[in-house]
């Protein structure tokens, strides 16, 4: 794998330049034909401060994994207006003042117009604040934090996939018409972890069930035992679970070991693939929401997933299907614009409407969120599959969970 | 006029002039470096002129990045305002932990101060209501020069700002090591139980020190939060703080120039390579290595040597 | 009462945890005099190892005794062949070294492994909980308290009662001495340096069924391990046993009774400790 420069198309980037020069020469020699196509091909090119390496790396490896198969999929289709793509890649390490620098230099040196790929909440506040000095689209596929869309917002920015009290809300949904009535709350000790446990704990307490405990162990921790034994104490139903991705898995890996996850059901913000095979079948029965489960049976997704494994070798996890959700309905809307030019796309995206992998988009002019379905999902074993995969319990129409215009509540 | 003199001149030419021919990026990543090679210079203020290993000076960084931002959002001062209240605020904070911590020495010393650091992390990463937690401030802007004076939105205008800051820090800098008390300090890093058996006492020094070297740090942070724009804990996690020692030793300990280079090839060693490979910790962490065997004096203390011999 | 008996099993836990990483970075600082910053990379690796093992072997004890000695000879090589030349310098240098060595090791196994989490399960014999009373406890976490104490016994019979322990304390007091007494002292700091590393590595080996072997497991556990080293005193095995137990309290039943000061209150312990012991409770006074 390399990072940096990748061409939209299969050429490198030197038999890009060779081609260019060539192109050049013939326009020197009077072959305007050639000219002219050396022009079209200008790359529209898409930035992508990504974590790539660092704690958080495996979200960053997502949205590229992601821009690679569209890569391919959009070559094959001859490009956006007539033009290559060409996604530049670079490393934030999940550090907020790196994620502004790199995106920056992509704005500033290599002139994008399109930023996305971009993984932590603090990372992504922070470079949205810019977008407005620097007249770039943001398109959110991975960040969750709510404010995002409410009080952060502005105009350039663009959010595609579930927000995280989005999917509290889907669970939340599901977990009101179920038989479970006492839940714990666990949320890791930041944003996300914090703004989930909020957001579920009045959504919950709305439908009539009890919150019995809440905790906030600091991300990182590596021994959950204290915890453990607060939550069996508890004589929860259920404990909610807002850790992000390695935090989730060592929790899970030692309630089993505990014997909790038996008493007291795992209600994951969000249900990972990464998760599942981690923990392995300890995970199995765990429940929660998901913002893309790659075992939506449509045939957009069916086709999507076996060509992202025909690719990668693996199935999808949450980011790949809602980044190239993201990348795919981008190109479509540039498509719809006639051109690359930044404000005459953002016109272009309000109100428009997209088909995703599974199902119908609408991207909310008022706040730029995108209106979607909302899953409630299983870990269960499956012996097509290496590891657990999500089995969808429950679906819920894009208007019963998404938030009011600019605000997080319902 | 000597070599050294001459290279100052044209140093300061360089930067005076850069506006002008460096590309709109290249402009952007030479204030960056600058306001990191001023947090390093700061830091080699104690480092390399007492010998004591500060492992928790990015919290001093970090606490002019916040009361610079919050300054600017909640009351649109001027810029150089927040400049001084990052400061001093900085300042202030380090004068009680540098009484605690310059009661133990060496490695102790480290850990005392990594400790304290960490306590104020904990403080900026849970006070919501004032700091944002986790996410951070976002959104600070960069106002205006004076009151009713001109903006400093514009590139250059920051860019003339945070060099002038850094050059000035450097004369101040310069002049406290070269002065009687820069003599006792370098007393106390050679032995400071010779300078204890001579009837005076070490502490009330490393202590002045110390808070030197916060007020220099939290000035480098109150650039930060305008030029980038936002401020987040990470700014003051021990990582940062690590990463200073690291720009520090490889500029040149004791050099005062040095770690400014340091902290702009610690930086554009990462910004290059992590712009070609996502493995680019290795080659890092290959650069770290190579450099501590072979060039042990740092940038500046291996030219030094090199120009010594020859 | 069994809400005690738990929580005071929960800090042994951890606490055998820390004593497995600290040990080794404390044996090093207080013979080589070196920070070794890529200790913790040596637990990471460990992890991944201990994985590759049980994977291979399809067994856990093979990797618990194999994966150390792997580990341990990997360390050595590398004390051997960069630290080695600057033995002479402030230890500052030393710690640039080491972080150097961490960033490329900690890489490396990234490009080996990739970035999802590696799971290994507990050998069947640990498999499950164990019923005390009215508490269930994993067998597994005793498994760790119990492979503390023994590593705790044996490093110190080792230095105490031992003509190779003798020949390493002597070392550790007065190098120079050491060397002028026929001490071949650059092969105690070789061997000294690569047992730390199979310390860490062993280290590692019990936790990933705890934890599973992850990216950023080594740059996690190097600070805790700082911690419990600076507590307990520099060089001294029993204070890093009295600093593990301390911070495996502090961070469990903090966690427990006051659960916001979950992110500090290791540091909190530490700066308390140190104001008013300055060199660690059984360190010396530089």
């Amino acid at each position: 794998m390399r990072a940096g420069r990748e061409k939209g198309t299969t050429m490198r980037r030197r038999d890009f330049l060779t081609m260019a020069a060539v192109g050049g020469v013939g326009a020197g020699l009077g072959l305007p034909g050639l000219l002219r196509r050396a022009a079209a091909a200008t790359p529209i090119k898409i930035g992508m401060p990504a974590a790539l390496s660092g704690s958080y790396a495996q979200y960053g490896i997502q949205a590229k994994r992601a821009a690679e198969l569209f890569t391919k999929d959009i070559t094959a289709k001859g490009g956006v207006l007539g033009r290559p793509v060409e996604f530049i890649y670079e490393d934030t390490a999940g550090d907020p003042a790196t994620a502004v620098r790199k995106a920056q230099k992509l704005v500033e040196k290599d002139g994008v117009k399109f930023l996305t790929g971009i993984a932590l909440s603090s990372e992504a506040l922070a470079v949205s604040a810019k977008c407005p000095e620097w007249k770039v689209i943001f398109m959110s596929t991975i960040n969750g934090a709510g404010a995002l869309t409410a009080k952060a917002w502005n105009r350039y920015f663009f959010r595609v996939n579930t927000s995280g009290p989005m999917g509290a809300r889907a669970i939340s949904l599901y977990l009101a018409e179920g038989p479970m009535k006492r839940f714990f709350a666990l949320g890791s000790d930041y944003a996300w972890g914090r703004d989930s446990v909020a957001s579920f704990t009045s959504q919950i307490t709305a439908a009539k069930k009890e919150i019995v405990g809440t905790d906030y162990p600091p991300v990182g921790t590596k021994d959950f035992a204290s915890y453990i034994a607060k939550i069996r104490q508890s004589k929860a139903d259920g404990v909610y679970l807002a850790l992000p991705g390695q935090d989730a898995t060592i929790y899970l890996k030692q309630a089993h070991q505990f014997g909790l996850n038996r008493e007291v059901k795992p209600i994951m913000e969000i249900l990972e693939l990464e998760n599942m095979k981690a923990v392995g079948d300890a995970m199995v029965g765990a429940i929660g929401s998901s913002r893309y489960p790659f075992t939506v049976d449509t045939p957009r997704n069916r086709d999507f997933v076996k060509r992202f494994h025909d690719l990668h070798g693996l199935y999808p996890d949450m980011f790949d299907g809602e980044t190239y959700e993201g990348l795919e309905w981008l190109a479509q809307v540039i498509q719809k614009a006639g051109t690359d030019d930044v404000e005459k796309v953002i016109d272009a995206w309000e109100d428009s409407s997209y088909d995703g992998l599974e199902g119908p988009f609408l991207m909310r002019k008022c706040d730029h969120q995108a209106v979607q379905l909302g899953f409630a999902v299983e870990a269960v074993k499956d012996p097509k599959y290496p590891h657990p995969v999500p089995k969808i319990l429950a679906t819920y129409p894009g208007e019963k969970v998404t938030p009011k215009c600019r605000t997080e509540d319902f | 006029m000597s070599p050294a003199r001459a290279l100052a001149a044209a140093a300061l030419a360089a930067l005076a002039i850069a506006p002008w021919v460096a590309a709109r990026y290249q402009l952007s990543l030479l204030t960056d470096l600058l306001i990191y090679g001023l947090f390093a210079l700061s830091l080699d203020l104690i480092m390399g002129y007492t010998g004591m290993v500060s492992f928790g000076h990015a919290a001093y960084f970090g606490l002019g990045a916040y009361a610079s931002a919050l300054v600017l959002i909640h009351f649109a001062q001027p810029v150089p305002v927040a400049l001084l209240a990052g400061a001093l605020l900085a300042g202030a904070v380090a004068l009680p932990v540098g009484w605690f911590s310059t009661r133990a020495t060496g490695i102790y010393f480290a850990m005392l101060t990594l400790a304290f650091a960490q306590l104020l992390y904990t403080v900026a990463y849970k006070w919501r209501d004032l700091t944002g937690g986790s996410d951070g401030i976002a959104g600070v802007p960069k106002t205006v020069l004076f009151w009713g004076g001109p903006s400093l939105a514009a590139p250059h205008a920051f860019y003339f700002l945070v060099a002038a800051c850094v050059v000035g820090s450097l004369a101040i800098c310069r002049a406290v090591v070269r002065s009687p008390f820069g003599r006792a300090l370098e007393a106390i890093r050679e032995n400071e139980r010779r300078f204890t058996s001579l009837g005076r006492d070490p502490r009330p020094f490393k202590l002045v020190v110390f808070v030197i070297a916060a007020v220099f740090a939290g000035l480098a942070g109150a650039l930060f939060a305008p030029f980038r724009g936002f401020a987040s804990p990470e700014v003051m996690f021990w990582v940062f703080s690590g990463q200073g020692l690291m720009m520090v030793i490889m500029g040149g300990l004791g050099t005062l120039v040095g770690p400014i280079l340091g902290a702009m090839v610690f930086i554009l060693i990462q910004e290059v390579l992590s712009s070609y490979t996502e493995h680019w910790m290795i080659f890092t962490g290959a650069v770290f290595v190579l450099m501590v065997i072979f060039l042990p004096g740092g940038l500046v203390g291996t030219v030094r040597r090199l120009r010594a011999r020859a | 009462m069994a809400n005690l008996v738990e929580q005071l099993l929960n800090a042994l836990t951890l606490a055998g945890l820390l004593f497995l990483v600290s040990a080794g970075l404390s044996l090093v600082f207080g013979i080589l005099r070196v920070v070794n910053f890529a200790h913790g990379v040596f637990y990471m690796l460990g992890a991944y190892l201990g994985f590759t093992a049980v994977a291979l072997s399809g067994a856990f004890w093979p990797a618990l005794v194999g994966v150390p000695l792997v580990v341990g000879t990997l360390g050595a090589l590398l004390e051997s062949s960069t630290l080695r030349f600057i033995y002479r310098r402030p230890p500052i240098y030393q710690l640039l070294l080491t972080f150097g060595l961490a960033l490329i090791l900690e890489e490396g196994i990234r490009i080996v492994y990739g970035p999802t989490a590696k799971g290994i399960d507990p050998p069947a014999v640990l498999e499950g909980a164990i019923r005390l009373g009215s508490l269930q406890y994993p067998r597994y976490r005793l498994f760790v308290v119990a492979l503390g104490l023994v590593v705790a016994a044996a490093v110190w019979l080792f230095l105490r009662r031992t003509r190779a322990g003798l020949v390493i304390r002597a070392v550790a007091q007065n190098s120079e001495m050491a060397d002028c007494l026929g001490a071949d002292v650059a092969r105690v700091r070789t061997l000294v340096f690569g047992a730390a590393c199979a310390l860490a590595g062993l280290g590692g080996v019990a936790a990933a069924p705890m934890t599973t072997a992850y990216l950023g497991m080594g740059i996690g556990v190097i600070v805790d391990a700082f911690v419990v080293v600076v507590i307990g005193g520099l060089g001294s095995i029993g204070g890093s046993l009295a600093g593990s137990l301390i911070v495996g309290a502090a961070q469990t039943w903090g966690a427990f009774y006051l659960p916001e000061t979950a992110m500090v209150i290791m540091y909190a312990v530490m700066g308390a400790i140190l104001i008013f012991r300055p060199w660690g409770l059984f360190g010396e006074p530089e």
